[in-house]
C-alpha cells in the first residue's frame, strides 16, 4: 500500500497496481490533459501535454524534494511517496505552449470537422490554451487522403500522437500505419498497396484525439453535439461488446465502443461498428398481417394480439422457437406465456448462425463465429422451462411428425436465417406466428406476421459467450407498425403499463438460479453469472480463495 | 291616450335605434382615441362596403357587428344555462331602461294639435333621479349573474369585485347628487336643467367638490378605467364576461357603453347645465324650433365631450388596486361628499345672502371648499394604503401566517 | 424566497408630497401627457400604400438568404452552426462532400421553415463564413405551409434579389478600398 500525493490530495495505490501519474491524478479527481497516452496502448510520451511537476516525499522526514524539470505524467510511475503538482504556473505555461505549438499549423476548420465537439484539441485549448493566436499564418484547408476503405486522413489536422500507429501494431497486430518524414514534416501514412483494412480499423478513428482520422461511414452526416448516446450491447456476435449507439431524432448515426474491461476493453470490430445500417433499412417489416387462405389482412396491433391468442388457444399442441437474438427477458416472457397456454408446449432454441471461425487479434480481442448475442441466455431460459435445450432441428422433426398444432417463431436476425425447405416443413402447422425483422421464406408462409425490432430499438439483457450478462437500453423508437417483442409478450401476459424489462429480469433472477447474480442492479459493464457458481464450487471443494 | 302611446312608441324606437348606433360608434371612437393616445392610427380602413372608399373607418362598427353576429355562439358545458343567458339580457335591459327619463334636450314646439313634445320617453316623472339610480344599480345583477353562471373562478371574482365596488360607490354618487338636488329642490331632471338655465350658473361652478365626487363615483359605477376591476384583463382575463362569446358578449359590451353614456348624460345634466349655453339657447319656455334644435346640439356636444374625457382618462391613469379602491370610496369620497352636502346646505339655508350678485360668493365658497377639503384629505387620510411588509422580520412573520 | 433572505434589500419608498397626496394635480399631469400624445406624430405606417422606412437594411432581420461566392457557388460549408444556434429549430441541412477541390463540405440541401423562424438573427451571428444572412425583405407571404419552407435554391435566389441593395458583410466591412463607405449609402 502506497500513498501518492496529487496537488495535496493523498491517493492510495495498491501494492500490485502499476499506475502512472495520469491514472493516479484521476483517482484524485484531477484530469491531466494528454494526447498520446491511452490506457490501452504503450507509452511514448511524445505529445508533452501531460507535463507536470514531480517530486518525492522522504518517508522518514516527510520532506518533499521536487525535480527541477517538468516530466510527462504518463511516463512517471506513481509510487509510494511520489508527489505530482498539476496546477502550478509552470505547468500551466507549459500546457499553453504545447497548445500553441500544435495550433500553429492546425487548420481552423472546426466548422466542417466531424470531430468538433468531442475534440481534445478544442477542449484543451479552451481549458489550457492562450487567449490569443500569436502565429500570423492564415488558416488553410487540410489535405485529405484515404487510409483504407473505411478510414480517411486529414493530414494537416494531425497532431502526431501516433495512437493510431501504435494501435495497428499493438492491438490489431497488422501494422498498416506508419509515420513518414521527420520533424515538422511528419505525417501518418500507409505503404502503397497495403491499405488499412483490418477488422479493427475503425478504432483508430475513436483513438484519434483530433479530427485527423475520419470515419467515411459517418463523415459529414451529423454533428456530434446533436446526438444522444445510449449504452447498448453489440449484437453482431456472441462476444457482446459494450457499445454506445448514437442517435438523433430516432436515427442511428454511428456506433462507438464503450469501455468494458471484462469484454471488449476500448475496442469494437468494424462488423459491429458498421452493422447498424439494417436498423434503417427500407426492407424492414412494417405492420401486423394475418394470412387467411390466399387473402392477407392488415391488423391493428390492438386487434392482432387477441386474434393470435384465440388462434393459438384453439390450435392444440403448441411450440415456440426462441431466437438467440431475443433478450433474456423476452425469451423468458414468451416461454412463460406459451407455457401458460399449453403447459406441455415444446420450446426450442432458434437456429444459431455461424460464419467462418473465431478471429482473434494480437491483444486477444476476438470476433466470434457465432453471430448471435444471446445463445447462452436463451439456453438457460429453455433449461429452466423444459429441463434441457431442444435444438431447432428436433422441433422441425416434431412438426414433421404432425405433433404440433400452433407454432410461434421468433427470429430477429439481420441476415436470412432459414431456407425454403425448412420453412415449408414448419408451415405444416395450422397456426404459424412469426416475429421477424426482415422477410424470410418462413415469413411468407406465416398465418400471423408480427414485425419485430432491431437491437437499437430493443431493451433488455444479453448473456455473452463468457456468461456475462449485460443490460442495454433502447436507443431509438421502432418504426411505426413494428413492435418490440418484449412489449408484445408483456401485453400477452397481462402486465400493466409500459414494457419494463427490469421487472421481468427480477422475476428471472428469482426463479432461475443461473441468473441469480442479476437480482442486483446490473452495472454498465455487466455482471458475471458464473462467478457465484464458481465461488460456490470453490467453497464446496474446501479450497482457499 | 292613443297619441301618448304612439308618441312613446316612436320615441322608444328612435331611442333604442339611436343608442345602439351610438354604442357602436362609441366603440369606434374608443378605439380611435386609444390609438391616437398611443401614437397609432387606429381602425381607419373599413368604409363603404364593397367599395374601396374608407371614410375614416366609419364602416368599422358595421364590420364589428357582422363579426359578432357570425361568431360561434358558444356555451361552455360547465355553465348554468339559464342564468348564463339571462345575465347579459338583464344588464342590457337595465341599461336601456335608464334612458326613459333622460331628457335629450328640452321640448320641441307643438306639431299639429296638442302641446309641445318633450324630448324624453317618460316625461314628467317626478322621481327621475331615483329611477335612474334604481335601474343603474340593476346592472350589478347582470354582472354578478354572469360571474356566477360562468362557473369560472375568474368570472366569479370579477362578479364579486363588481358587487362590492358598485355598492361602495353608490354612496358617494348619491351624495354628489344630493347637493344638486338640494340646490334645485327637485328630483326631476328637466327641473334641474331649467334651474341651472334660469340662473345661468351651472352646478359645476357652485359645487365643484360635488362634481369631483360625482364624476369619480360615476366612473366607478360604469366600471371604466381606472376602476375597471370587475373585468381587469390582466388579472381576471375579462372577469365576468370571460366565458361569453358572440352576441351575448356583444350585449355586455353594449351595456357597458350605455352605462358610460348614462353617466355622461347625468354629468352633463346635473353639473354642466344640460342643454343650456349662455346667450344662445334662451331659458325656460321661450322655445322656437331653432332653440329646440340648438339645445339638442348643445346637450349632445356636452355629452360627447364628457365621453371623450372618459376615454382619455382610460389611458391617463393606471388601475387601482382593490383595497385602494375601497379605501378611496369609504375614507375619501364619503367624507368629501358629506362636506359638499354641508356646504350646499349652508348655501341653501342662507340663500338670501347668495341671491343676485351674491351668486358669485357662492361660487367662490364652492371652490374654497374644494381646495380646502382636498388639502385636508391629503393631510388627514392619505390615499396610500400600502400593506406591504416593511422589514425582514415583518415579512417573515407574515409568511409564517400564510404557510 | 424567504422574506428574511439576506439577499433581499429592504428600501423605504419615497414619500409623496402634499400635491401628490392631494391627487388632483397628479390627475392633471396624467391627462396632460395623454393629451400631448393625442395630437403628437403617429408612428404607424399605412402599410400597402406606404412602405416603412428601414433605416439600415444591413441590420434588419427579414427573410434569410444564402450568399454566393465569386464563382456563384453557395458559400455555406454545411457546418450546422446555424442549426445549432437556432432556438426555433427551423433550419435543416444535409451536408455532403463538396464536388469542388477547394472545399471539403457543402450543403446538399438547406431548408429554412420560415413559419417556424422567429427572425432572431442567431443563425447570422453563428455563421463562420457569412453565408446565411437576414435581408430587409419583411413582407413574406405564402399560400401554403410548403411554400413557406424555403429550400436552397429559393434562399440563393433571395441573394440574387438583394445583393445589390445589401452587399455581403465581407464587402461592407471595407475589405477592399473600393467598397469602403458602402455604409453611408443606406
Amino acid at each position: 500500500m502506497g500513498v501518492v500525493i496529487v496537488d495535496g490530495i493523498e491517493v492510495e495505490v495498491g501494492p500490485q497496481e502499476r499506475l502512472n501519474g495520469i491514472q493516479a491524478a484521476e483517482r484524485a479527481g484531477i484530469d491531466i490533459p494528454r494526447y498520446c497516452w491511452h490506457p490501452g496502448l504503450s507509452v511514448v510520451a511524445s505529445c508533452r501535454m501531460c507535463l507536470v511537476e514531480t517530486g518525492n516525499r522522504n518517508p522518514e522526514s516527510g520532506a518533499v524534494t521536487m525535480f527541477p524539470k517538468l516530466v510527462p505524467a504518463c511516463q512517471t510511475p506513481a509510487k509510494d511517496g511520489t508527489v505530482f503538482i498539476t496546477t502550478s504556473d509552470k505547468v500551466k505555461q507549459s500546457r499553453a505552449f504545447v497548445e500553441e505549438a500544435l495550433l500553429i499549423d492546425h487548420p481552423i476548420d472546426c466548422p466542417i470537422c466531424d470531430k468538433a465537439g468531442e475534440c481534445y484539441l478544442q477542449d484543451y485549448h479552451f481549458e489550457h490554451g492562450q487567449k490569443e493566436r500569436r502565429a500570423d499564418i492564415a488558416p488553410f484547408t487540410s489535405r485529405r487522403r484515404d487510409m483504407g476503405d473505411t478510414v480517411t486522413l486529414f493530414v494537416d489536422r494531425c497532431v502526431m500522437c501516433t495512437r493510431c500507429v501504435r494501435f495497428t501494431r499493438e492491438i490489431a497486430g497488422t501494422s498498416e500505419l506508419l509515420v513518414i518524414n521527420r520533424g515538422a514534416h511528419e505525417e501518418i501514412d500507409v505503404i502503397d498497396g497495403f491499405p488499412l483494412e483490418n477488422k479493427l480499423a475503425g478504432n483508430v478513428v475513436d483513438l484519434c484525439p483530433v479530427g485527423a482520422l475520419g470515419d467515411k461511414d459517418f463523415l459529414y452526416s451529423q454533428r456530434v453535439w446533436f446526438m444522444q448516446r445510449h449504452p447498448q450491447v453489440c449484437t453482431g456476435c456472441s462476444t457482446g461488446c459494450s457499445i454506445y449507439t448514437e442517435e438523433n431524432q430516432d436515427r442511428v448515426y454511428r456506433v462507438k465502443p464503450r469501455e468494458n474491461p471484462h469484454v471488449n476493453q476500448w475496442w469494437i470490430c468494424d462488423d459491429g461498428r458498421y452493422g447498424y445500417h439494417h436498423v434503417h433499412s427500407e426492407e424492414r417489416l412494417i405492420g401486423a398481417v394475418r394470412q387467411a387462405g390466399d387473402a392477407t389482412e392488415a391488423l391493428e396491433w390492438s386487434a392482432a394480439l387477441p386474434a393470435v391468442t384465440a388462434a393459438l388457444e384453439a390450435a392444440g399442441r403448441l411450440a415456440a422457437v426462441l431466437s438467440p437474438h431475443l433478450t433474456v427477458e423476452e425469451a423468458y416472457a414468451l416461454a412463460k406465456w406459451i407455457r401458460q397456454l399449453d403447459p406441455e408446449a415444446v420450446l426450442a432454441l432458434g437456429p444459431v448462425t455461424t460464419v467462418g471461425a473465431d478471429e482473434t487479434f494480437k491483444n486477444g480481442f476476438t470476433i466470434r463465429a457465432e453471430k448471435c448475442p444471446n445463445r447462452r441466455g436463451v439456453e438457460e431460459v429453455l433449461r429452466h422451462f423444459t429441463g434441457g435445450v431442444t435444438p431447432f432441428e428436433a422441433l422441425v422433426a416434431e412438426v414433421d411428425a404432425g405433433k404440433i398444432g400452433g407454432l410461434w417463431v421468433t427470429a430477429g436476425s439481420p441476415t436470412c436465417w432459414i431456407d425454403d425447405s425448412t420453412a415449408e416443413r414448419l408451415a405444416q402447422v395450422s397456426q404459424l406466428v412469426v416475429q421477424d425483422l426482415f422477410a424470410s421464406p418462413l415469413w411468407e408462409r406465416a398465418t400471423f406476421r408480427l414485425p419485430g425490432v432491431s437491437f437499437a430499438e430493443r431493451a433488455g439483457s444479453y448473456v455473452n459467450v463468457a456468461d456475462r450478462l449485460q443490460t442495454a437500453a433502447w436507443a431509438v423508437r421502432p418504426p411505426a407498425g413494428a413492435r418490440v417483442e418484449g412489449s408484445v409478450y408483456w401485453e400477452l401476459l397481462g402486465y400493466r403499463g409500459l414494457y419494463a424489462p427490469r421487472r421481468i429480469l427480477d422475476e428471472v433472477a428469482q426463479t432461475i438460479p443461473y441468473f441469480a447474480a442479476a437480482a442486483e442492479p446490473v452495472p454498465p459493464t455487466g455482471v458475471a453469472l458464473k462467478a457465484p457458481e464458481l465461488a460456490a464450487a470453490h467453497a464446496a471443494a474446501g479450497g482457499q480463495p | 291616450m292613443m297619441r301618448l302611446f304612439l308618441e312613446a312608441t316612436i320615441k322608444i324606437a328612435i331611442l333604442i335605434g339611436g343608442l345602439m348606433t351610438a354604442a357602436a360608434y362609441l366603440v369606434l371612437l374608443e378605439r380611435r382615441v386609444a390609438a391616437w393616445v398611443q401614437d397609432r392610427r387606429g381602425p381607419n380602413r373599413v368604409g363603404i362596403p364593397l367599395t374601396k372608399i374608407s371614410l375614416f373607418g366609419l364602416g368599422q362598427p358595421l364590420a364589428d357587428g357582422l363579426k359578432f353576429i357570425f361568431k360561434e355562439e358558444y356555451t361552455p358545458a360547465h355553465v348554468d344555462r339559464w342564468l348564463y343567458t339571462l345575465a347579459p339580457l338583464s344588464i342590457l335591459a337595465a341599461a336601456l331602461a335608464t334612458f326613459a327619463v333622460i331628457p335629450f334636450g328640452s321640448v320641441i314646439p307643438p306639431i299639429g294639435e296638442g302641446g309641445p313634445i318633450p324630448l324624453v320617453v317618460a316625461p314628467g316623472v317626478d322621481v327621475g333621479m331615483v329611477y335612474v339610480f334604481a335601474l343603474s344599480s340593476m346592472a350589478v345583477y347582470g354582472v354578478i349573474l354572469g360571474g356566477w353562471a360562468s362557473n369560472n373562478k375568474y368570472s366569479f371574482l370579477g362578479g364579486l369585485r363588481s358587487s362590492a365596488q358598485l355598492i361602495a360607490y353608490e354612496i358617494p354618487l348619491s351624495l354628489g347628487i344630493l347637493g344638486v338636488v338640494l340646490a334645485s329642490g327637485s328630483l326631476r331632471l328637466d327641473t334641474i336643467i331649467d334651474q341651472q338655465a334660469a340662473t345661468g350658473v351651472w352646478n359645476i361652478l357652485v359645487q365643484p367638490l360635488g362634481f369631483v365626487v360625482f364624476m369619480i363615483a360615476a366612473f366607478a359605477e360604469s366600471a371604466r378605467l381606472p376602476f375597471d376591476l370587475p373585468e381587469a384583463e390582466q388579472e381576471l382575463i375579462g372577469g365576468y364576461h370571460t366565458e361569453y362569446s358572440g352576441m351575448r358578449l356583444l350585449l355586455y359590451l353594449i351595456a357597458e357603453f350605455l352605462h358610460m353614456v348614462t353617466a355622461a348624460f347625468l354629468i352633463a345634466i346635473l353639473f354642466l347645465g344640460g342643454w343650456h349655453l349662455w346667450g344662445l339657447t334662451g331659458s325656460g319656455d321661450e322655445i322656437t324650433l331653432f332653440t329646440a334644435v340648438l339645445r339638442i346640439v348643445v346637450l349632445t356636444v356636452k355629452v360627447l365631450a364628457t365621453i371623450f374625457f372618459m376615454m382619455m382618462v382610460r389611458w391617463s391613469w393606471p388601475r387601482f388596486r382593490f383595497d385602494q379602491l375601497m379605501s378611496l370610496a369609504w375614507k375619501v369620497m364619503l367624507p368629501l361628499g358629506l362636506v359638499n352636502l354641508v356646504a350646499m346646505a349652508f348655501v341653501v339655508e342662507y340663500r338670501q345672502w347668495f341671491a343676485g350678485t351674491g351668486t358669485w360668493a357662492a361660487v367662490a365658497l364652492g371652490w374654497v371648499v374644494l381646495i380646502g377639503s382636498s388639502v385636508g384629505m391629503a393631510l388627514l387620510a392619505p390615499l396610500s394604503s400600502d400593506n406591504r411588509p416593511r422589514s425582514a422580520s415583518e415579512g417573515a412573520a407574515r409568511q409564517q401566517i400564510f404557510s | 424566497m424567504k422574506a428574511d433572505d439576506p439577499n433581499i434589500k429592504w428600501i423605504e419608498e419615497p414619500q409623496l408630497g402634499l400635491t401628490g397626496r392631494m391627487y388632483l394635480p397628479l390627475i392633471v399631469q396624467g391627462l396632460t401627457t395623454t393629451t400631448k400624445h393625442l395630437f403628437g406624430p403617429k408612428v404607424t405606417v399605412s402599410f400597402p400604400e406606404e412602405r416603412p422606412l428601414i433605416e439600415n437594411p444591413l441590420i434588419y432581420r427579414g427573410v434569410h438568404r444564402l450568399n454566393k461566392d465569386e464563382q456563384g457557388r453557395v458559400k455555406c460549408v454545411a457546418c450546422f452552426l446555424c442549426a445549432t444556434a437556432c432556438p426555433a429549430h427551423c433550419i435543416d441541412i444535409i451536408g455532403v462532400e463538396s464536388p469542388w477541390p477547394d472545399r471539403e463540405k457543402y450543403p446538399e440541401s438547406f431548408t429554412i421553415d420560415e413559419l417556424r423562424c422567429i427572425f432572431c438573427g442567431m443563425c447570422e451571428e453563428a455563421c463562420p463564413v457569412d453565408a446565411i444572412e437576414l435581408t430587409s425583405l419583411f413582407d413574406l407571404t405564402g399560400r401554403s405551409r410548403e411554400e413557406m419552407i424555403f429550400d436552397k435554391e429559393k434562399l440563393l435566389s433571395v441573394y440574387d434579389q438583394t445583393k445589390d441593395a445589401e452587399p455581403m458583410p465581407s464587402v461592407r466591412l471595407g475589405i477592399t478600398p473600393a467598397h469602403r463607405g458602402m455604409e453611408g449609402q443606406h
